[in-house]
């Protein structure tokens, strides 16, 4: 993390914030796309987050805690998105049915149409930590402290979604049993 | 069935499949953007203000030790002995215009009389005020005014910052990071209930009130004056901070306190359905003109409905 940079952006200098934003727009952009599900909901927050990173940097106290701050405001670029616009896509995805497919092949687009399935059915609070955590590599601290919430709550949200997302694994691990049974 | 360990691989390589996200397109959006979007100097949202200047102190400590002993050589007739002694009026210690003048004095800051959008957000109630008094500066649009260079700080600043929208109010301030509600105050009542609840603060009964019209409640709460401040940092508290409430928890934008001690004189109120809170920060020792400056400031405030 370069703070020099940090610094120069909090006093105005729009070289030093165009290298910032230029080294993380795609993974912000990444993550918020797997948060909210979306791509055109995900691009509005990544550019709403730039823009906020860009009016507030001056607000952020310690520069070396500059990524975990600009997470917080990603997640909130994303909870306004989510919020403010209901253009949640329908979820509906047919399996091609002419060709027989491998096991394992098969296996992995079902666990993936299943995983989208189960991911969405998260709520947005679950699915961010999920993110974070698996996605980003956050530590639970680092959670925590981008969502303003406790450790515990971020541990219990982690397990919840975890839990719904091999329920929805294991459902179709039935399915797929029988129907290479069949 | 899935073992958890199963299940987390299976996760963490779908989120990493490659979904050929190119943000360029919205960088170069958010590039053209930011000539026309100004950054937000650092206010009381951020805490506190940044220290003064160690230069800036010295110089001033250094200014008021000679204007003190030259006002004591008058008054005691040191250069006018035999003479008819000088009054000692200020104009005596007005500098030449060879000697640099001393900066940040209570005389700068915004012109009395002018009113100032605190809270100009679009969406949100814009909070204008007016001010009534000299040494007054302002972050207009952050919603913070200041008197003179101590504002918020201890021992004896006075400051004000406006709030809206709906509030997450800590059991603990200083506890606070495992004292958030599930759910924020959304009416006058119930945010009055909260503060009044909050540990340590040693509440005020809430009294009504009516500012511009739109009616609310009054409360008075305080930092404990025995709270450990080490540094700048409430040292006992959660990430050294001690908080009143939060406004957006993702965001993290809260009511930072600034010292012990600090007394919070709130102005609660609903404006057409939407929470503002007006809050005056000072101290035990913040002089009384400044007090009654920041509630005069306090009570000029408007509000413009979305």
């Amino acid at each position: 993390m370069d703070t020099d940079l940090v610094k120069l952006a909090q006093n105005g200098d729009k070289g030093a914030f165009t290298a910032l934003a230029a080294a993380r727009a795609d993974r912000y952009l990444a993550a918020s796309h797997r948060i909210l599900r979306d791509f055109s909901l995900a691009e509005d927050a990544t550019q709403q987050a730039l823009l906020s990173i860009w009016r507030d940097l001056p607000q952020l106290r310690d520069p070396a805690r500059f990524d975990a701050w600009s997470y917080r405001l990603l997640v909130r670029a994303c909870y306004a998105e989510a919020s403010e616009t209901r253009r949640w896509t329908p979820n509906i995805r047919l399996l091609p049915a002419d060709e027989p497919m491998a096991a394992d092949e098969l296996n992995t687009v079902v666990n993936r149409d299943q995983l989208d399935r189960g991911f969405r059915r998260l709520s947005l609070d679950h699915r961010t930590v999920v993110v974070l955590h698996h996605y980003l590599d956050l530590p639970l601290d680092q959670v925590a402290e981008a969502l303003g919430i406790p450790v515990g709550t971020v541990a219990s949200r982690l397990h919840y979604a975890m839990r719904a997302l091999r329920a929805a694994l294991d459902a179709d691990a039935r399915s797929t049993t029988r129907k290479a049974a069949q | 069935m899935s073992t958890d360990r199963d299940v987390t691989g299976i996760v963490r390589s779908w989120l990493h499949e490659d979904a050929h996200e190119d943000a360029d397109r919205i960088l170069n959006l958010v590039l053209d953007g930011i000539d026309t979007t100004p950054q937000r100097r650092a206010g009381w949202l951020a805490r506190r203000l940044p220290p003064m200047n160690t230069y800036l102190k010295v110089g001033l400590a250094a200014a008021v030790v000679v204007l003190a002993g030259f006002i004591g050589i008058q008054l005691l007739g040191g250069s006018n002995v035999g003479g008819p002694g000088p009054s000692p009026s200020a104009s005596s210690a007005e500098p030449t215009p060879s000697e640099p003048a001393p900066s940040a004095t209570a005389d700068t800051g915004l012109p009395v009389g002018s009113s100032h959008v605190l809270w100009d957000t679009p969406g949100d109630v814009g909070i204008s005020f007016t001010i009534r008094a000299p040494g007054w500066s302002g972050d207009v649009g952050g919603g913070v005014l200041c008197k003179s260079s101590g504002c918020s700080d201890p021992p004896d600043g006075a400051a004000m910052i406006a709030f809206q929208g709906d509030l997450y109010v800590y059991g603990d301030p200083c506890q606070w990071s495992s004292t958030g509600p599930d759910t924020p105050a959304t009416s006058v009542d119930e945010l009055v209930a909260a503060l009044a609840a909050q540990a340590s603060r040693d509440a005020s009964a809430p009294v009504d009130v009516t500012v511009d019209g739109y009616a609310g409640k009054s409360i008075t709460l305080h930092v404990p004056d025995d709270a450990a401040y080490v540094g700048g940092r409430f040292s006992d508290c959660d990430r050294g901070e001690f908080r009143s409430w939060v406004r957006d928890p993702v965001a993290d934008s809260a009511r930072y306190h600034q010292g012990p001690g600090q007394i919070d004189e709130l102005w609660i109120l609903d404006v057409g359905g939407t929470l503002v809170v007006i809050d005056a920060g000072s101290y035990a020792l913040t002089p009384a003109e400044h007090l009654a400056e920041v509630r005069a400031i306090a009570d000029s405030a408007t509000f413009e409905l979305p």
